[in-house]
């Protein structure tokens, strides 16, 4: 039950960030068109690099575990693969950029690696997602599209575990799983309760958001058996295919934009609300469980329902003098009850502890903070405990 | 300037429609109508029997959105807003709690409408002010953001 790791990497908003294999390393953009790469020294992370090609600013990073491979989308619509080599005249090892072939006429929205690292996907605002895989013979990747039925840009991708399954969420409101099966890299794939045949481009699963938001976020459970979404209408729904079992939970509060599976019964979501909350269930129904952010509840101020965003002794300050006519001492704490300063960015599995399941999740945030969670320190007041509806 | 007005999506053949952001209503125009009326009297009816909750209730199901339905959508209104002025303040709380998470949802909207059209008929905005705060105490703001994002407006 230890607290947060809670570093302050700059004043600036954190757009994305990913870790090396053994999280001694840490690959992040600043909302601008570099990917800075920070090694841990001491308790403090240090900028041991600078990645620059891209022209605009970076959406999505991601750091491939084995293969070493740094992946970067950005606005600029292009793609590239970091990495490593040897450079003969200084002996060190620098980072070298792979073009990627993306063939779209829209930004670059958000990028993640298979999980056997020999494909991954870019998602863009060219209703299209792209699937690339590595060509040998010109030293390049090249991409297949994944297009119909999308209307809108996609706003993220997760890969289900088999590398073949990926699921996308997208600004027509809807959240899908498609197959991106490509013959030159991947075996026949086993069936799923997702499908049995699975040609490219074929749609195993559409489901709309609760009210018509934008689907911010989706994640496969660690099995993959089972699908998170969570969308712009604050509402966050799970769908479990075999039924097909769809169950929406209403937020109290501000919509989250990112999620990631912690056990195939908890998933933890974020967002504008500046706080990680964990939600918890399985076949039979789900449930907010708690937030991780216990600094909200310690201060004694959340009263049940308030928005984390709208806790700070400013708001108050306004709010007393509007219903009590008060214009007391001025305001000089303006600072959130929360770690998190403004919206998180994105929250990613950290370590894996005994059993398989993610013992810690890291989040970045708009504040330019990076916090390492402990995902079994949940605590349950101050948040309201309204428990989900249920929806067939 | 006249090329700012130049409508560039009509040469994309790709498009998307307004028709395609939210599923259409299953009943035709002249049915929704008969049902907003149909409501109106029930509303009435049961509101004289003093049960505002279940009064609320019936206002709430199934409301009428998307095109060609504007007077249905101005008798839900009237209807809802009727409700909203005959119940004492210190009620409300109870009655929010009554409704469903769906009913809350709608209720927002038509206080949002409300709001939007003062004077209109019997719309009262301190009425409606007291409603939405009560209601975002019950629904938080979660229930806000689901009115802004719906599209499927009232």
């Amino acid at each position: 039950m230890s607290a947060p790791e809670v570093y302050s990497i700059a004043q600036a908003p954190i757009t994305c960030h990913t870790f090396n294999a053994d999280r001694s390393q840490l690959a992040l953009s600043l909302n601008d068109n570099n990917i800075n790469i920070y090694t841990k020294q001491g308790k403090e992370w240090q900028v041991t690099e600078t990645l620059s090609e891209h022209d605009k600013a970076i959406t999505s990073v991601d750091w491939a575990p084995r293969t070493n491979c740094i992946v970067t989308a950005s606005q600029d619509r292009n793609a590239y693969v970091w990495s490593q080599s040897l450079d003969p005249n200084t002996g060190r090892m620098v980072w070298k950029p792979t073009l990627v072939l993306l063939r779209i006429n829209r930004a670059a929205t958000f990028v993640r690696w298979s999980p056997n690292e020999d494909k991954f996907a870019v998602a863009s605002g060219a209703r299209t997602i792209a699937i690339c895989s590595f060509d040998p013979e010109n030293n390049w990747w090249v991409a297949r599209h994944l297009k119909k039925p999308i209307r809108s840009t996609v706003l993220s991708v997760d890969w289900h575990p088999n590398n073949v399954l990926l699921a996308a969420g997208s600004a027509d409101m809807k959240a899908r799983v498609f197959s991106a099966y490509i013959k030159d890299v991947d075996k026949r794939p086993a069936p799923t309760v997702w499908g049995e045949k699975l040609p490219f481009n074929t749609v195993c699963g559409e489901y709309a958001s609760l009210t018509g938001g934008w689907v911010h976020a989706v994640g496969f459970s660690p099995s993959g058996d089972t699908l998170a979404f969570a969308s712009h209408d604050s509402s966050i729904t799970i769908v479990y295919p075999g039924g097909p079992m769809v169950y929406t939970i209403r937020l109290q509060s501000l919509p989250h934009v990112t999620l990631t599976w912690t056990a195939e019964d908890t998933l933890v979501a974020a967002g504008h609300d500046c706080q990680p909350i964990v939600y918890s269930g399985g076949p039979g129904g789900w449930s907010l469980a708690g937030t991780l952010d216990d600094s909200a509840t310690k201060t004694g101020a959340t009263r049940v329902g308030t928005v984390g965003r709208l806790n700070t002794a400013a708001f108050n300050a306004f709010r007393n003098a509007d219903t009590r006519g008060h214009t007391s001492e001025t305001v000089t704490d303006t600072e959130l009850h929360t770690i998190h300063q403004n919206t998180i960015t994105s929250v990613r599995p950290h370590e894996v502890g005994a059993g398989g399941s993610v013992a810690r999740v890291s989040t970045s945030g708009v504040d330019g903070k990076l916090v390492i969670w402990n995902v079994s320190a949940v605590s349950v007041g101050g948040l309201a405990g309204r428990l989900g509806a249920m929806r067939m | 300037m006249s090329f700012r007005k130049i409508d560039i999506d009509a040469f994309d053949e790709d498009v998307l429609q307004e028709s395609e952001l939210y599923d259409p209503d299953p009943r035709d125009p002249t049915q929704v109508l008969a049902d907003a009326k149909q409501k109106q009297s029930t509303v009435r009816s049961t509101l004289s029997r003093g049960d505002i909750s279940g009064a609320l209730n019936i206002a709430l199901d199934s409301p009428p959105y998307g095109p060609n339905v504007d007077e249905a959508k101005n008798i839900a209104l009237q209807t809802v807003v009727s409700v909203l002025n005959s119940t004492k303040a210190t009620e409300i709380p109870n009655v929010l709690k009554s409704l469903s998470e769906d009913a809350q949802d709608t209720l927002m909207k038509y206080i949002y409408k409300g709001m939007g059209m003062p004077g209109w008929g019997d719309v009262s905005g301190s009425v409606l002010l007291a409603w939405h705060e009560k209601l975002t105490e019950v629904a938080g703001t979660g229930c806000i953001v689901r009115v802004m994002s719906d599209r499927r407006t009232v």
